[in-house]
């Protein structure tokens, strides 16, 4: 394998030393692209409390392409599928290589306190986002006590 | 003048005064009168402080003679001959005048030599003047009375300023110059430190056609009118848009007199006053090959600048040298190798804009307005096989917003403009398929049959390019085998192979059993049967 750009190294070393409050991103310890993250549920969202894992892979040319984020913590989100995959324009057409992984998983967590069920990911939950909204919370806090509690 | 040169040359030896001795006189005598000069300062030493000292400066001369000793280049003149001549870069523009003027029967006096838009003053060394070998210097014989360009009435030039000359372009003009518009600031900022000195000092980057790679350039100057070289300018291009943008500079035209117009004579005062002024034309060399005479210009990628300000690529973070200045108004920076690889990442995912202006472009990487690249040939910087890749996409993007159609025959694609109303298309010059330009299959009568929906089965929005997705196909190397061999019946669209005989077909399939012909995938006619009825 390829050495692994000075770029990526000092991203990581940030990121251990200043971590971004709420969230903590580690790298694996066989392959130095994948990191293991874990983000707090923000405050005053149905997510708080929870304790989300998800996956990140620097694709080959990082930072000219954008990171590749999943959820692997189950959620009840209307921009995240079942299986974990983020609908952020970020992460796909508004990606920058100004931009970091940091930055991305901010956002992350912003798109938490902030759903925005016109732009669905997962449509059924959307629907009901749109719908019935206290249900949806409702929801969507029986999933994080489920799914992002005591693991 | 600078004595950064020889500061460089001698920071590798211990200082003694012997070696300071000489490189304070090494400005002022010619390279002869100095070694003897030397030869006889070292005599009145004694030691082995004497031989030691000795022996440097014999390895220092011996070294720069080797580099310098043959300068060879071409002295052209006004009245159009041609002169080869071998220099010593080490001379002044004093000795090159006294050398060269008895073999065009001129005083050394009455002679100017311009190089690169301005006459060189007789104190400028050559090694200064950014010449290469085979290098061209214009000889022009001082006329009595010229007029000044800016006046009107008849008033003799003043003779000391013209005689004065000035420095060569490269030293007068600085990085700083061109990094902005305005440019007052940096031209009065005073730079002690010759390492700073030697940064601002100016920098060029071309493309070079030669040795088709990013290479140092050399800015020379040129009459726009007549495209002779031996023009100076009014003033200094003070930014990249004097530089890059015509008719912004006026100059001197001294090749021939009678035509470029600041030399016309006495004519009427009307033609005078409203003539146009002669300009400046700035083009580019390459600066590390063997000039291969004047029209070997090279393109200018002015967006490669030396990283004077040691800013920070932004995608990978190092600080590089020379770096790559996007055009947008916060003027972000990465370094070449972050340029290519978004450069071919782009590419690779089609990402790249077809601008109506500037052709087939892209933007600042962090999504600035307004920022895109306006000289495409910075894409020369990747590799040559991706800049093919990057012509053909170019083209095809261009046939396409033209309204033109790409001809969808595997491994054809070839580029056809046809009338807009007609959406029988023949791949004329190409592979000779006939199709439909609505759904791009092979050519039928009546309405395109609806593709096939692949299963979008709600949550399925994931984002895969669709081309991939479409080669990863385990039936897809069959299809495209049966898309090469077969034609649709024109009615049906029933895949149809053609193993030998007549070109009038029939549909095989139960109720169609449509006549058609091969050639013009249409209904057989009479026109068929006699044109091309057996091929």
């Amino acid at each position: 394998m390829a050495a692994l750009p000075r770029r990526i190294m000092k991203e990581t070393q940030r990121l251990m030393q200043e971590p971004v409050p709420g969230i903590s991103a580690v790298p694996d310890e066989t392959n130095a692209r994948y990191f293991h993250v874990i983000v707090t549920g923000p405050e005053d969202s149905p997510f708080e409390g929870g304790l989300f894992k998800l996956e990140l892979f620097l694709p080959e040319d990082y930072p000219m392409s954008a990171p590749k984020v999943r959820f692997i913590t189950k959620i009840y989100h209307p921009n995240i599928d079942r299986l974990g995959r983020i609908c952020l324009d970020i992460l796909k057409d508004k990606w920058s290589p100004a931009l970091q992984i940091r930055t991305v998983l901010l956002s992350i967590q912003a798109l938490l306190s902030a759903p925005n069920p016109d732009d669905p990911l997962a449509n059924d939950v959307a629907e009901l986002w749109k719908i019935n909204e206290s249900e949806a919370i409702r929801n969507a806090k029986e999933w994080t006590r489920r799914y992002a509690m005591d693991n | 003048m600078s004595s950064s040169d020889s500061e460089n040359e001698l920071s590798n030896t211990p200082p003694n005064i012997i070696q300071l001795a000489a490189n304070t006189t090494r400005n002022l005598l010619p390279e002869k009168s100095r070694e003897r000069w030397i030869k006889s300062l070292s005599k009145h030493k004694t030691g082995d402080f004497r031989s030691i000292s000795n022996r440097m400066l014999q390895l220092f001369w011996f070294g720069k003679k080797t580099i310098s000793n043959s300068l060879s280049i071409y002295i052209k003149t006004n009245t159009g001959s041609t002169l080869s001549v071998d220099l010593d870069p080490n001379w002044y523009i004093k000795n090159v005048k006294e050398h060269i003027a008895p073999k065009l029967g001129l005083h050394p006096e009455e002679m100017k030599i311009i190089f690169a838009g301005k006459e060189l003053s007789d104190s400028i060394m050559l090694a200064d003047c950014d010449l290469g070998q085979q290098s061209v210097l214009h000889a022009v014989k001082i006329k009595k009375r010229e007029k000044l360009p800016s006046q009107s009435n008849n008033s003799l030039i003043e003779e000391v300023e013209e005689e004065q000359g000035s420095k060569p372009l490269c030293e007068i003009l600085s990085d700083l110059d061109f990094s902005t518009t305005e440019s007052e600031n940096s031209l009065n900022k005073s730079v002690s430190d010759t390492d700073e000195k030697e940064r601002s000092k100016v920098h060029f980057y071309v493309f070079c056609p030669t040795c088709k790679s990013l290479k140092n350039g050399k800015l020379r100057v040129r009459c726009n009118f007549c495209k002779s070289g031996a023009f100076t300018v009014h003033s200094d291009p003070q930014n990249w848009t004097d530089v890059l943008e015509v008719k912004r500079i006026t100059g001197q035209c001294e090749n021939i007199p009678e035509l470029c117009a600041d030399n016309i004579p006495e004519l009427c005062a009307d033609i005078l006053d409203n003539r146009e002024p002669t300009f400046a034309e700035f083009y580019f060399k390459c600066s590390e090959h063997r000039s291969l005479g004047e029209d070997d210009a090279a393109v200018p990628l002015y967006l490669i600048r030396p990283n004077s300000k040691d800013i920070p690529c932004l995608a990978c973070g190092d600080v590089s040298d020379p770096v790559f200045v996007f055009p947008c108004p916060d003027g972000h920076v990465t370094c070449l190798d972050c340029f290519r690889q978004y450069c071919s990442t782009r590419l690779r995912d089609r990402q790249f804009w077809h601008h109506p202006d500037f052709g087939y472009t892209l933007g600042c990487p962090a999504s600035c307005k307004d920022s895109f690249i306006t000289e495409i040939h910075h894409f020369r910087l990747l590799t040559p096989a991706q800049y093919d890749q990057y012509q053909r996409f170019a083209t095809e993007e261009y046939v396409l917003q033209s309204g033109g159609v790409l001809c969808p025959q595997p491994g054809c694609g070839m580029g056809i403009l046809a009338d807009p109303d007609c959406n029988r298309i023949t791949c004329i010059n190409g592979c000779g398929f006939v199709f439909c330009r609505l759904c791009l299959q092979g050519y039928h009568i009546g309405d395109c049959e609806t593709p096939e929906t692949t299963n979008t089965d709600g949550d399925c929005s994931y984002n895969v390019d669709p081309t991939r997705a479409a080669e990863a196909r385990w039936d897809e190397a069959s299809r495209v085998t049966i898309k090469v061999i077969s034609k649709p019946c024109p009615k049906c669209r029933t895949p149809t192979e053609r193993d030998g005989g007549c070109m009038h077909m029939v549909c095989t399939r139960k109720g169609c059993e449509f006549h058609w012909c091969w050639v013009c995938q249409t209904p057989w006619t009479r026109e068929c049967m006699g044109n091309h009825w057996f091929g």
